[in-house]
């Protein structure tokens, strides 16, 4: 029972008062909430052509942290940005034009012999501290690479048949390199070696602690650059501030010194996609890598508002995989050894995929239909007459009953003639949608065969383990390339290759066919002759069409998304597209 | 009550102990490690001097003694995957927890109590339809609230979309920051807080329906005070035992929430960072997180008690109810 | 509400085994040209329902119009390959929600019932032989039951999850997560069961079963047990949208059942994104449907309001 008392009989005006407080304070902490927002530009100028603006901070973005500043001893992406960041190299592999250029050294003659370089050094460049650079410090970092201790995994990409190079300083700004053997992409070779400062690590290799030098832990004031921009601040977990190096010794055709920026930040965020809204949002102004096709579409519109640029730089170098293990000690007790190995298998296979449906599901329509490991990415050694398997389900099926793989029962499968089910598996792995949806689409494709195949999932490095020891039926992968000619990628060419991933490691040439190429890939590897290098890789890739140790289905159209505010863009489809020549990038406004 | 607070004290200690060990433990146990997980590309060769250098090569008991003996020393061992010491790390991400936790059950409180107290002592069309709202509240777990608070973000552009803050953040003012946590926070609160609060909500009705149903109450009434006072004065103080006592059951269900509100939002916090780590079993990161987690648990349901103690007039006074 | 709490289980366990037929597709089938095509509204056609079929306008962005020159009946009456019905939208795989939420709702509640069903009996079995015995017995069972009730459910999940090899098999990963499930539940009805018991066993019937030489086995079988069949139905009632909850949290983290199984969890891990979430909304119907269900046990287990005077 309510008893009437004094405060009841105020209530009508006090609680009006109470919404009128209320509403004053709403209106305020709105305008306060929007003035918080990130300000919304009106639309900004696309910036795509060279404008030689000096200035301004360019922000971009890092997946993973370094473990190491040491290019030598480590090689993931982190440390390969800090090298492209605050390195230079003797050569600089132009991943635009995919051409060697001058850097440090500015020319260099070859012996008749094709055996000796003798590479002339720039003058006058000195690290970022004022110690002038000079070939001591280009032997010195020959000898941490080759140095056992260190354990670089750099040194076996700098072997030519297993030995090391020679290399001697007979002044400061001579180098001469003598190769154990002739080399088809020649100088090409020097772009594997990464520069040490002899002054600050020489006594670190002797004593055999080299590969604790240049430690992330190490003050970026005790890191030297030799490249456009050196280290200020690494913030574990959250970002690397790179700034202008001012002794840098490249300057642009009009006699500027580069680089143009500032100042880079790469923010450390782990997770793609909040990447992506960054990028959207405006505080990234470019990302380390391509998007994904299905952000092309969100991005869109903001490209329609002028504030993002969408590029496309081409058909990427590394498509998808497919490949079955070859290796026929692993199938020596299995009832399908008769068809599985046999090329006919694979050749129906490649038959049966139909490509553009492929390029549909798996990238939406932006990729291209390939037939072979060279995609038309690499201009150089793509070779586009190869025998191509058009999509067929007739001359599939036609091509498995000539294995003798014919549906003799009542349920959609096929089988052998000894009553075996024509089933394998797919290993593929977690976290990239296009080997997983790839991997479906085999599957799906393959049921209208009547073949039954079981999609597995495992771990990147639960995959990496099985292919590497051997023990699977079939993998759906993708391989990341550094180099685009194929001598720098022998290990997936010879047999007795590391990467030979259908069979790898083989201490002599398990198949004829095999060795055939072998055999010419010595052409490739130590030709000096360009003109017969390509042609004999062009067999090799004949060998490879009618063998198909490997199955290629399509390859992804790559497409970036930059700020309309970034130009000097210098597009490439290695990775980093865009910031490998961070050099000639230009913001407009401060930034 | 110094003697309970020891022995609440102790079990904290074992708690913590424990589950860091258990998880330790775990992480050892399971299949595949550090180098297996990261040795993507590198030889088998190159993996086992990788597992040599970071010393994961060492026996189960070796290593666990060792971790031990850096306990005491209040060294928690460094982690594999960041290359940093893990106090360090767990220093950053505990923080973002801490202040994601802190700010959903504060706002909880803030929104549940007092409505708790009006449905539980007015009558009248707004009670049904506070009630009504109070039952959708719980019926949406952090999965689902994050989910569709995300999805709300994403369409309207309200908050931003997960993360904690936007800003490049180099040496931005105090008061840019504290703008820019506020702008990412209400979120990932909000998918922990609606829950929370529409449990205390119908908790701290019922309890205050029975509060003001007993005798002391009425009392009050008859000596005059007016009834919004009488119920917050003398009713409310003792409904708060249930309330209070829900606290304490109420931090291990705001860690599983947040938890998965870390997921879905990518708020960097300790949750995240476990799961991280026990992906790719980075050993002593997991069981730096379990001990981290299991001392905040241990912390947050020792001050609800504490807090229940002393509220509650009734055991403040000595009577147990 | 005990009688409430037991139709809704049998409800819900009876809709899990029908669910899959009222499907209009396969749970893996896959519509290749129509990924993340959106829900097609019915319309009236006459008497019969019938939808205009989608064309695809955009590739890229994944957009689709409907073409209204056609028309096509809903998929339990006419299936057409190069037209297919989605009424609830399609994934980014092409394949058709609804029917996939009707397959997961299988996996989920059928996982979820599993799991309930041990961690009942389990903690029954242990609340009752605790509150029966009493003395270490009681007390041993009760620390341990308080300790697990502690920890944070999802943690103690992820941790015995995570320790497990990362991907597994679709029948592997059931039957660990419901031993998972069993271990962290049973607790929870353990402590509920020996309350019940304490009280119980001092009973006279219980005391006459004693006297006629009943064991204990036979005495918590067939008398101290059954005595809590109703709190035991409530209890189950309240774990089991918790065991779906927290499967469709390990799916969604990725630890839970594999692609293309079609669990709850495993449909919201495929929503993606934030933009994807975004633009195509309609990936998120399992979330829905889980809020179903929490809604309706909430409704069930609540006690009836009290009016004021």
């Amino acid at each position: 029972m309510d008893w009437p008392t004094g405060q009841e009989v105020n209530r009508q005006p006090r609680a009006l008062l109470s919404v009128l407080l209320i509403g004053v304070v709403a209106f305020f902490g709105w305008r306060w909430w929007d003035s918080t927002r990130p300000d919304q530009d009106g639309g900004a100028e696309i910036v795509f052509n060279e404008v030689a603006t000096r200035g301004g901070t360019l922000t971009s973005s890092l997946r993973s942290e370094p473990k190491t500043f040491n290019r030598i001893v480590d090689r993931n992406v982190p440390v390969e940005l800090y090298s492209i960041m605050t390195g230079s190299k003797l050569v600089r592999f132009n991943r635009a034009t995919q051409e060697v250029e001058p850097a440090l050294a500015e020319k260099w003659s070859v012996s008749p012999d094709n055996l000796t370089y003798t590479l002339n050094l720039r003058e006058g460049v000195t690290w970022s501290d004022g110690t002038p650079f000079t070939s001591a410090d280009v032997l010195f970092s020959f000898q941490a690479i080759y140095d056992p201790r260190v354990e670089s995994l750099l040194a076996s990409s700098l072997k030519i048949n297993g030995k090391p190079l020679v290399v001697t300083a007979p002044d400061p700004r001579t180098v001469v390199v003598t190769l154990p053997g002739t080399f088809g992409p020649g100088i090409a070779l020097l772009d594997n070696v990464y520069l040490a400062a002899k002054h600050k690590y020489e006594a670190a290799l002797k004593a055999g602690t080299f590969v604790q030098a240049m430690a992330v832990a190490t003050p970026p004031a005790d890191l030297v650059s030799l490249g456009p921009f050196k280290l200020t601040t690494y913030a574990p977990g959250q970002r690397l501030v790179f700034d202008r190096n001012p002794r840098y010794w490249k300057k642009d055709e009009a006699g500027v010194q580069l680089p143009y920026l500032d100042q880079v930040i790469y923010e450390i965020v782990p997770d793609q996609n909040a990447e992506l809204v960054r990028l959207q949002s405006g505080q990234f102004d470019v990302l380390q890598q391509q998007i994904r096709p299905e952000d092309i579409a969100t991005l869109r519109p903001l490209e329609q508002q002028g504030k993002l640029k969408l590029i496309e730089l081409g058909v990427g170098a590394d498509p998808d995989s497919f490949f079955f293990n070859l290796n026929s000690s692993y199938w020596a007790k299995d009832p399908r050894r008769d068809w599985i190995t046999r090329k006919e298998f694979r050749h129906a296979i490649s038959h049966a995929i139909d490509r553009e449906a492929f390029a549909n599901s798996v990238f939406l329509g932006a990729g291209v239909p390939i037939w072979g490991p060279l995609t038309p990415g690499n201009q150089k050694w793509f070779s586009p007459n190869l025998p191509r398997y058009g999509y067929s389900l007739d001359r599939a099926r036609e091509i498995l009953a000539g294995l003798g793989l014919v549906n003799r029962d009542q349920d959609e499968w096929l089988e052998d003639s000894k009553g075996t089910e024509a089933q394998f598996n797919i290993i593929a792995y977690r976290g990239n949608s296009s080997v997983e949806r790839g991997a479906a689409i085999i599957r799906d494709e393959l049921k209208k065969l009547g073949i039954r195949v079981d999609v597995v999932l495992l771990e990147q490095g639960a995959l990496i383990q099985r292919m590497v020891k051997g023990d699977f039926e079939s993998i759906n992968f993708v391989f990341t390339q550094s180099n685009l000619d194929p001598a720098m990628n022998s290990d997936f060419w010879l047999s007795s290759g590391s990467a030979h991933v259908w069979n790898m490691g083989q201490a002599k040439p398990a198949t004829d066919w095999e060795k055939q190429i072998d055999d010419l890939m010595v052409t490739v590897m130590n030709s000096v002759d360009q003109a017969e290098r390509k042609k004999t890789f062009d067999q090799i890739q004949k060998v490879f069409a009618d063998q198909l140790p490997v199955l290629y289905f399509v390859a992804p159209r790559l497409y970036m998304g930059v700020s309309s505010r970034v130009g000097g863009l210098t597009p490439s489809i290695l990775r980093p597209q865009l910031l490998w020549n961070v050099e000639r990038m230009t913001v407009k406004g401060a930034g | 009550m110094g003697r309970y607070l020891l022995r609440r004290l102790g079990f904290a200690v074992l708690l913590v102990f424990v589950v860091s060990s258990a998880a330790l433990l775990l992480t050892r146990i399971a299949p595949g490690d550090f180098a297996a997980m990261q040795g993507v590309g590198l030889s088998s060769d190159e993996r086992e001097h990788l597992r040599e250098r970071l010393g994961l090569n060492r026996s189960l008991p070796e290593q666990y003694v060792s971790w031990l003996g850096g306990i005491a020393r209040f060294d928690f061992g460094q982690s594999l995957l960041y290359s940093r010491p893990v106090s360090a790390l767990i220093g950053e991400r505990a923080v973002n927890t801490a202040v994601l936790a802190t700010f959903a059950l504060l706002l909880a409180t803030f929104v549940g109590i007092p409505l708790g107290i009006y449905t539980g002592t007015q009558t009248g069309p707004m009670r049904s339809l506070v009630r009504a709202i109070s039952l959708v509240g719980i019926s949406v777990p952090p999965l689902v609230g994050s989910l569709a608070l995300v999805f709300l973000a994403a369409r309207t552009g309200w908050f931003p979309v997960g993360g904690m803050t936007s800003s490049t953040g180099m040496d931005l003012s105090w008061t840019h920051w504290l703008a820019d946590l506020a702008r990412h926070i209400p979120l990932p609160a909000l998918a922990l807080a609606i829950p929370m609060a529409a449990t205390l909500e119908r908790l701290q009705s019922e309890a205050i329906e029975s509060a003001s149903r007993e005798r002391f109450v009425a009392a009050s009434r008859a000596r005059g005070i007016a009834r919004v006072r009488s119920i917050l004065r003398h009713a409310w103080p003792v409904s708060l035992r249930p309330v209070l006592g829900l606290y304490g059951v109420m931090i291990g269900s705001l860690f599983s929430g947040s938890f998965v509100v870390e997921v879905v939002t990518s708020w960097p916090g300790l949750g995240r960072l476990m799961f991280d780590a026990l992906k790719a079993r980075d050993l002593f990161l997991v069981a730096g997180c379990a001990a981290t987690g299991a001392f905040f648990l241990a912390a947050g349901t020792l001050l609800a008690d504490l807090l229940l103690a002393y509220t509650d007039p009734r055991v403040k006074s000595g009577e147990h109810a | 509400m005990i009688r409430r709490a037991g139709i809704f289980l049998a409800a819900l366990t009876l809709f899990a085994l029908v669910a899959p037929w009222l499907a209009p597709y396969e749970a893996g089938e896959a519509f290749r040209g129509f990924l993340h095509a959106p829900p097609m509204r019915p319309h009236l056609d006459g008497l019969s329902p019938v939808v205009h079929p989608l064309v695809l306008a955009d590739r890229l962005e994944q957009r689709f119009e409907p073409d209204r020159s056609r028309t096509v009946r809903l998929p339990w009456v006419q299936h057409e390959d190069d037209a297919p019905v989605f009424l609830l939208g399609a994934d980014d795989f092409g394949r058709d929600v609804l029917s996939r939420l009707l397959y997961g709702a299988r996996t989920s509640i059928g996982l979820a019932l599993v799991a309930t069903l041990g961690a009942v009996l389990i903690g029954a079995l242990a609340g009752a032989w605790a509150g029966y015995r009493g003395g270490w017995v009681d007390d041993a069972i009760m620390r341990v039951a308080d300790f697990v009730l502690v920890l944070p459910v999802i943690y103690v999940v992820l941790v015995l999850r995570a320790v497990l090899p990362l991907v597994l098999p679709a029948s592997t990963v059931f039957i660990i997560v419901v031993w998972i499930f069993v271990a962290v539940g049973w607790p929870f009805v353990a402590k509920g069961v020996r309350a019940i018991v304490a009280v119980e066993r001092n009973r006279e019937y219980v005391q006459a079963a004693q006297s006629l030489g009943a064991g204990p086995l036979r005495i918590l079988t067939m008398h101290l047990i059954p005595a809590c069949a109703g709190h035991l139905l409530v209890q189950a009632t309240l774990l089991l949208p918790a065991f779906i909850l927290a499967e469709a949290t390990l799916s969604y983290i990725g630890l839970g059942f594999p692609d293309p199984v079609a669990s709850w969890g495993t449909m919201l891990a495929g929503a993606g994104n934030y933009n994807a979430v975004a633009r195509f909304p309609w990936t998120l119907t399992p979330a829905v449907a889980i809020f179903a269900i929490v809604l309706l046990t909430n409704l069930l287990t609540s006690r009836p309001t009290r009016n004021q005077a």
